[in-house]
């Protein structure tokens, strides 16, 4: 196994108000702030850590959510490795957009194999008591939509936010692992089963 | 010769210097020489020519090159076009290019066209050629610009050339078609050169050889380290070629900057198809006047400019008071009620009270209907529900520090719902659109007033309109309008920029969508605002404002050749750390320093709003450009202002 340091970009997309930039702040500064300014254009964090022996700088990006503010938005999906999809529990029409956002990420993002890229749900808020979107519906969505790895997540108390970074260096590095094997020709196809993703780096 | 020879020009682009005099690195004021360089197919064998234009030049004379106004390519509209109207009537991308389209522009003959090929008699002594075959490596270094220093086979060095003007990318691009360009071990900065009779695809096949495979690796491992400066086009290339050999892998931030072009069209700056087809400008601009700041105007101050009945009077002295010190607090209630147009300035103390009144009316008006809306209702408006539930969320998260503001059910936050959500009843198409919340929060601050918070707000947000619509076209043409103000001010950092897949200046994105809200400290964004709505000393000083901030950040940009990225993270990080008083000075001294210049651009001109006559006796060249025109460069050496190139012609046109 290579020690190299990877730069892996991702991104966190979903409705304005989930949690995004909190998220992404409770991760990499381990501090909350709930009159955190909603953002505004896009912005970015970086944050070396350490994962199954793999030194990696996690570049995260934050960007708007509003509608508006899509064509200037969507330029940065550019090159991500990872995606995660936000939404907030206590807010059921974020959770029904998730569909659209994932399908903006593909889109803009021009990734080539669409039911291969890693992308992670989070459902923000936990900490919050009147919930909108029980745990069974995100998961089922999660399980109909590509099988992706769900996390709720409170950016408030720190809960299961480093684990679903963790979760997404690593789906990353397993693709890396897979295509590291697999010289590019058509017979990545045999090997399309999501699920092998998680194992093959332990 | 030459001339005898069959012979095609490959590659062609001008505003390249050598210092004759002068060793290759230390850079000393001597001798400047500039010139184009060329790629020439002669018979078969593929030449690198360098030859001088015209006479050799120092840099005094470089500085003071405005007088040549011959080299200066004047835009010209169709007779009865306003810019300012163009603005305003289009609604589309489409109307956009139309418009585009109508623009033409005047160019002076050049004194360097495609014949000259066949000139063998200006040939000075810098002259050099030099076969590719006989090309051992080229060292690729930057100082602000990008400057190539090549060596030869038989290990003789020739003049370093300097692209001060921009090209060493699309001059390396070209040279790549006929040789492989493959980065030295012990030096990442030099390139080596192996010129085998393949074609293109099949070098890049040596590429991912195992012997070269380090190279390839090293290139994946950090791409967005820019190791090799301005010259990140060419680490581009040879990852676009192992893009089929490996899926997984950083994409460079220039695909990001592409994107960002489409989305910001006429600003197409990378994408010079044809590097020839330039046109330099140069431009003297003088020095820079040193300005000062007055105190701000007090209560009694303003009092002065008030007659008996309460008309303001003296308002250009006023308004110019203002524009030099901004006013106290105290005085701020009363006063942004004429800046911002919700007072007229000749209205009487009891023509206002009558207008307050009528306004009044008016606001609960529209405030009564968002608020008698019921849930049913609701439930069936989506975009209502959508607006009201993101000015919910947005107002939870406004300038929460700020007295004002913070706490818990604090009444100011209650307003600024309110009032926000009145808005959207005002201007239903537009809603609520994130970072409007910014522009209201230091008015209501200063209103203490739900009625004349909104509409002082309106009137800003007449101001403001484009940078929320759904095609952004105001945040565009800002964008736009800076680029091109920049390259006037700072061809070199604009250049810099531009080498960093920056040149769409994304960065400033922020800046201009809250009119720096949240890049100053809550008072500084008061007295900056004020100012600003004086009107004075220039149209769009807002965007002046953003040239005295990045004048002060290019030094450390450069020095620490930041990336896309970077400049990004740097310029955002900026917040909070900007002092307002010297920002000010130094934009009213770029001001002037524009305004005190003879040959300024119209494009310039246009918008800073110095035009006073527009289109004049150029009006009758508005011939037929294509939706892309195209043109000739002029025959201008030394030019400090690249115009505007095939592409960006599109730009200059549309607000010129």
């Amino acid at each position: 196994m290579t020690t190299k340091t990877s730069l892996l970009k991702v991104i966190l997309l979903g409705d304005g108000g989930v949690g995004k930039s909190s998220i992404m702040n409770r991760y990499v500064t381990n501090k909350f702030d709930a009159h955190l300014f909603h953002t505004i254009g896009v912005e970015f964090l970086n944050k070396d850590l350490e994962v199954d022996g793999h030194q990696v700088t996690l570049q995260i990006w934050d960007t708007a959510g509003q509608e508006r503010f899509r064509s200037l938005r969507t330029p940065f999906y550019r090159g991500s490795d990872c995606c995660l999809l936000t939404f907030s529990v206590d807010d059921n029409q974020s959770f029904l957009n998730l569909g659209n956002w994932k399908k903006e990420f593909i889109y803009y993002a021009d990734v080539k194999e669409p039911e291969k890229f890693p992308f992670i749900i989070l459902g923000n808020k936990l900490d919050v008591t009147e919930r909108q979107v029980s745990t069974e519906e995100a998961k089922q969505w999660c399980q109909e939509n590509g099988d992706y790895p769900y996390y709720e997540t409170s950016a408030k108390d720190a809960t299961n936010v480093a684990v679903a970074f963790e979760e997404a260096v690593r789906r990353v590095l397993a693709m890396d692992e897979r295509t590291d094997h697999l010289i590019p020709t058509d017979t990545v196809k045999l090997h399309r089963k999501p699920r092998s993703a998680a194992t093959c780096c332990s | 010769m030459a001339a005898e020879s069959v012979h095609k020009v490959l590659f062609e682009h001008e505003g390249v210097f050598i210092q004759p005099s002068s060793d290759e690195d230390a850079i000393t004021q001597d001798l400047l020489v500039s010139g184009s360089l060329r790629i020439i197919d002669r018979d078969g064998e593929i030449i690198v020519e360098y030859r001088p234009l015209e006479d050799t030049v120092d840099p005094s004379n470089m500085l003071c090159a405005g007088k040549d106004s011959s080299s200066v390519v004047e835009w010209t509209q169709c007779p009865g076009d306003r810019s300012q109207q163009l603005l305003e009537t289009q609604h589309s991308y489409e109307t956009e290019w139309d418009m585009v389209n109508a623009v033409s522009f005047r160019k002076k003959p050049c004194t360097n066209g495609e014949g000259s090929m066949n000139h063998s008699h200006e040939r000075s002594r810098w002259a050099f050629t030099f076969s590719v075959g006989d090309l051992r490596s080229i060292t690729v270094r930057e100082e602000g610009w990008t400057f190539l220093i090549c060596k030869l086979k038989d290990s003789s060095s020739l003049p370093a050339l300097h692209f001060h003007q921009g090209g060493s990318r699309e001059f390396l691009d070209n040279l790549r078609r006929f040789a492989l360009l493959t980065e030295s071990l012990d030096d990442e900065t030099c390139l080596l050169l192996s010129t085998p009779n393949k074609t293109l695809s099949q070098s890049f096949e040596n590429l991912l050889d195992d012997n070269n495979f380090g190279i390839v690796h090293k290139f994946r491992k950090d791409p967005y380290v820019t190791t090799l400066g301005g010259f990140s086009k060419v680490t581009n290339y040879l990852f676009d070629a192992l893009r089929g050999a490996e899926e997984q892998h950083q994409r460079p931030p220039e695909e990001v900057a592409d994107l960002l072009g489409e989305v910001i069209p006429g600003l197409e700056i990378n994408q010079q198809e044809e590097p020839g087809f330039e046109v330099i400008t140069r431009i003297d601009l003088g020095t820079r006047p040193q300005v000062t700041r007055r105190e701000p105007l007090s209560v009694e101050d303003w009092a002065k400019y008030q007659d008996p009945e309460g008309r303001m009077i003296n308002i250009s002295q006023l308004k110019q008071a203002i524009f030099k010190g901004g006013l106290y607090h105290a005085v701020r209630k009363e006063a942004w009620k004429f800046l911002l147009g919700y007072f007229p300035w000749d209205s009487t103390l009891e023509e206002r009270k009558a207008l307050q009144r009528t306004k009044t009316d008016e606001y609960f008006r529209m405030k009564l209907q968002w608020k008698s809306v019921s849930e049913e209702q609701e439930r069936r408006n989506s975009r209502l529900r959508d607006y009201r539930s993101l000015i919910e969320k947005d107002v939870n998260r406004t300038d929460r520090t700020n007295r004002f503001y913070e706490g818990i059910d604090n009444p100011g936050l209650v307003l600024l719902h309110d009032i926000l959500m009145t808005y959207c009843m005002f201007d239903f198409d537009l809603g609520y659109v994130q970072g409007m919340s910014d522009l209201l929060s230091p008015i209501l601050y200063v209103m203490e007033n739900e009625v004349d918070a909104f509409w002082c707000f309106v009137s800003f947000m007449d101001q403001m309109h484009q940078n929320f619509e759904e095609q952004m076209q105001g945040m565009k043409n800002q964008l736009i309008q800076l680029s091109l103000l920049l390259r006037l001010l700072d061809l070199v950092f604009w250049n810099y920029l531009e080498s960093q897949d920056s040149g769409y200046l994304y960065f400033c994105f922020r800046w201009l969508l809250i009119r720096f809200k949240r890049e100053l400290s809550f008072q500084d964004v008061l007295r900056l605002w004020e100012v600003m709505w004086t009107g004075l000393p220039c149209q769009n000083f807002h965007l002046l404002v953003c040239c005295a901030i990045l004048d002060s950040e290019k030094q450390k940009i450069m020095e620490e050749n930041f990336g896309f990225n970077e400049i990004l993270k740097h310029i955002n990080e900026l917040s909070m750390k900007l002092d307002i008083e010297e920002i000010l000075q130094k934009a009213e001294g770029i001001c002037l320093q524009i305004k005190g210049c003879k040959d300024l651009p119209h494009s310039i001109s246009g918008i800073l709003g110095f035009d006073t006559n527009v289109c004049g006796s150029n009006a009758e060249d508005s011939g037929s450009p294509g939706p892309r025109p195209r043109q000739r460069q002029d025959a201008c050496s030394n030019g400090h202002l690249r115009e505007s190139s095939s592409h960006n012609s599109c730009s200059v046109a549309f607000i010129s």
